[in-house]
């Protein structure tokens, strides 16, 4: 309902627009994409990299930096570096399932909603439609709260709440299509619907579903963090907002811990949001012919 | 254009009540007891016969479809439940309407911030479109908005309030409180550091939304003859192109609004202030969930009053729609 009005369109990421150079387009590209490269190996080889276990109680509690503990340790006794090297892993999978799951189901719920245009399908999608004013943390809140905390919970919710979006701008894009004439012409030829859609309309719904992909992995990591910083996320796995719950739940931020606790774990998720952030700029000014018919459809 | 208002209202319509629904429906989807949902973990140790009473209080002895008229009709009257957090068992309702006016302030004040700044740094940039003071404040603001609004919070509270004393640390006011106007300055004081921190977090998409506008604005043909007029370039930019990008602007961003009222909720927990944002975080840790649904139900009644602004306000801001009514 948000791009009824002509202004809204600003909802994607075209946060740079109108447009840059293919050059300078291609090096925001990569260095979103060169950090994220980073990230990833961080959270493959997390045991390579930090020196210490992070359930284990290595020192003192709070202590500071030094050469043994490059960011101190935290209230227990752990080597909060570690920590922050292993809640890679937690973080960025968090993110990349509801990505993918969010992402996937919406494109296949907008290629066949898109296609098979019943009535109870319009209005289903309406009712989706409708259902992306409720504000989204309140709503993710609620229901994880209902469901109790668990790694789990998290994705299910973080799905639920993020594949409206997807699956809107797919479809939009599917009834676009359908009344493009090849498709006509390749009904006329009698393709039948699977080769239609997988030859024909999936080929123009590829580049908005890589977009949205990217997008929604970067909120679902945003709102991980938060939801972990509410204690609402699994608390036995280690993430950057469990940290930062922590940090806060210990009230140890209020000395001087928060240099080496809590500015660490947040410019971890800064980095991570920025690269996703670059990346989906870079891919959606890329695919900017195919994407451009997106927001004069409705 | 009356016509779509009257579409549009109908449509929040719609989304209230999948709020309404959620709410009644989720304590019946949930595994375990709707009644220890509805009333508090403590029924477990209630005798059968209290329970059975409990039961019937809350219509759980009836059909599915008749407790939902029942919950419906019970809301119409602004019976939202009883909190079991506040012993005694305090309506909902009235915690939350205790809550509404210091999250009220808190956005009111952030927002009208973060728009009006946001606004001018955002046309500022489009008018040195693709020079060097364009190209720092769009990477300084894309590189705000990664941050989680909820950390520059916690490194705002160790840093200005604790180390340099210049704010305090969390709460809405002193305790015990003060009178008169001295209360006043009292709440302001305690409301900054939030405000900062929520005008923050909001600053890069006010900004972008501007940004943008102007820059369609500074290539249209009015702009062009008010040049050609010899008009000065501040004139230009201020009374003639940032007027057109404004309309835009203001209406994109309060449908921004729904995304804000998560940061408050983030940030008014890190600050314990006394909002409904905190009252959600509270309510989560008792497991209050009469009270966790009245505060999405209030959030959600928020984004669609701003939304509803929005469309409302956009015709009465453009003359150019205006005339075609």
């Amino acid at each position: 309902m948000m791009d009824q009005q002509p202004s809204v369109s600003h909802k994607t990421d075209s946060w740079l627009a109108p447009r840059v150079s293919r050059r300078s387009n291609r090096a925001i590209g990569v260095a979103g994409v060169s950090v994220f490269v980073l990230l990833l190996i961080l959270a493959a080889f997390p045991g390579q990299i930090a020196p210490y276990d992070p359930s284990e109680r290595v020192g003192q509690p709070m202590e500071r930096p030094s050469d043994h503990f490059w960011l101190g340790t935290n209230d227990i006794g752990q080597d909060l570096f570690s920590e922050l090297i292993w809640s890679t892993r937690a973080s960025l999978l968090t993110g990349l399932t509801v990505a993918a799951l969010a992402a996937g189901l919406g494109t296949l719920a907008g290629l066949i909603g898109g296609y098979r245009s019943g009535l109870s399908g319009a209005l289903l999608f309406r009712l989706a439609d409708l259902s992306l004013a409720l504000p989204f943390l309140p709503l993710v809140i609620l229901l994880s709260a209902y469901l109790g905390p668990s790694r789990a919970t998290v994705i299910l919710v973080l799905t639920l709440a993020s594949w409206a979006g997807p699956a809107r701008l797919v479809r939009s894009r599917v009834l676009t299509i359908l009344s493009e004439p090849y498709i006509e012409a390749a009904h006329a030829i009698g393709c039948d619907a699977r080769r239609i859609l997988w030859r024909h309309i999936w080929p123009g719904v590829r580049a908005i579903a890589a977009v949205q992909f990217v997008l929604v992995a970067n909120s679902s990591i945003l709102a991980e963090a938060s939801l972990s910083f509410l204690g609402l996320g699994d608390p036995s796995a280690k993430s950057w907002g469990t940290m930062l719950y922590f940090a806060r739940a210990s009230g140890a931020f209020i000395g001087r811990s928060w240099q080496w606790w809590v500015v660490p774990s947040g410019l971890m998720i800064t980095l991570t949001v920025l690269s996703l952030a670059l990346i989906s700029y870079a891919l959606e000014q890329r695919m900017e012919p195919t994407l451009k018919m997106r927001t004069s459809t409705r | 254009m009356r016509k779509s208002l009257w579409r549009r209202l109908a449509e929040y319509g719609i989304t209230l009540f999948l709020a309404i629904s959620l709410n009644f429906f989720l304590p019946h989807a949930m595994p375990g007891d709707p009644l220890a949902l509805l009333a508090g973990e403590a029924v477990h140790q209630m005798g059968a016969e209290r329970i059975a009473e409990l039961m019937h209080t809350y219509g759980l002895d009836r059909p599915l479809s008749e407790q939902y008229l029942l919950y419906l009709g019970r809301l119409v009257r602004g019976d939202l439940g009883q909190s079991y957090r506040y012993s005694g068992g305090q309506p909902v309702l009235s915690v939350l309407l205790n809550r509404l006016g210091w999250t009220t302030l808190l956005v009111a004040v952030s927002l009208s911030l973060a728009t009006v700044a946001g606004s001018l740094l955002g046309a500022w940039a489009a008018w040195r479109h693709g020079q060097a003071s364009d190209l720092g404040l769009v990477s300084a603001l894309f590189a705000l908005r990664a941050m989680p609004s909820f950390w520059l919070a916690m490194i705002a509270i160790p840093l200005l309030a604790v180390r340099w004393r210049l704010f305090p640390s969390g709460d809405s006011y002193t305790i015990p409180r003060l009178n008169g106007f001295d209360n006043l300055m009292d709440i302001l004081y305690h409301a900054i550091l939030p405000i900062i921190v929520l005008t923050l977090s909001q600053l890069p998409s006010a900004f972008a939304v501007m940004r943008s506008s102007m820059l369609g604005a500074l290539n249209a043909g009015f702009v062009t003859v008010a040049r050609a007029k010899g008009l000065r370039e501040r004139a230009v930019l201020y009374r003639h192109a940032m007027r057109a990008a404004l309309l835009p602007a203001v209406t994109a961003f309060a449908l921004d609004f729904g995304q804000m009222l998560g940061g408050v909720t983030l940030i008014e927990t890190v600050f314990n202030y006394r909002g409904l944002g905190n009252m959600m975080f509270e309510a989560v840790k008792a497991r209050d969930y009469p009270l966790l649904q009245g505060g999405f139900l209030f959030l959600t009644l928020g984004v669609l009053a701003m939304n509803l602004l929005a469309d409302w306000l956009y015709p009465r801001l453009d003359p150019r729609l205006r005339e075609r009514q």
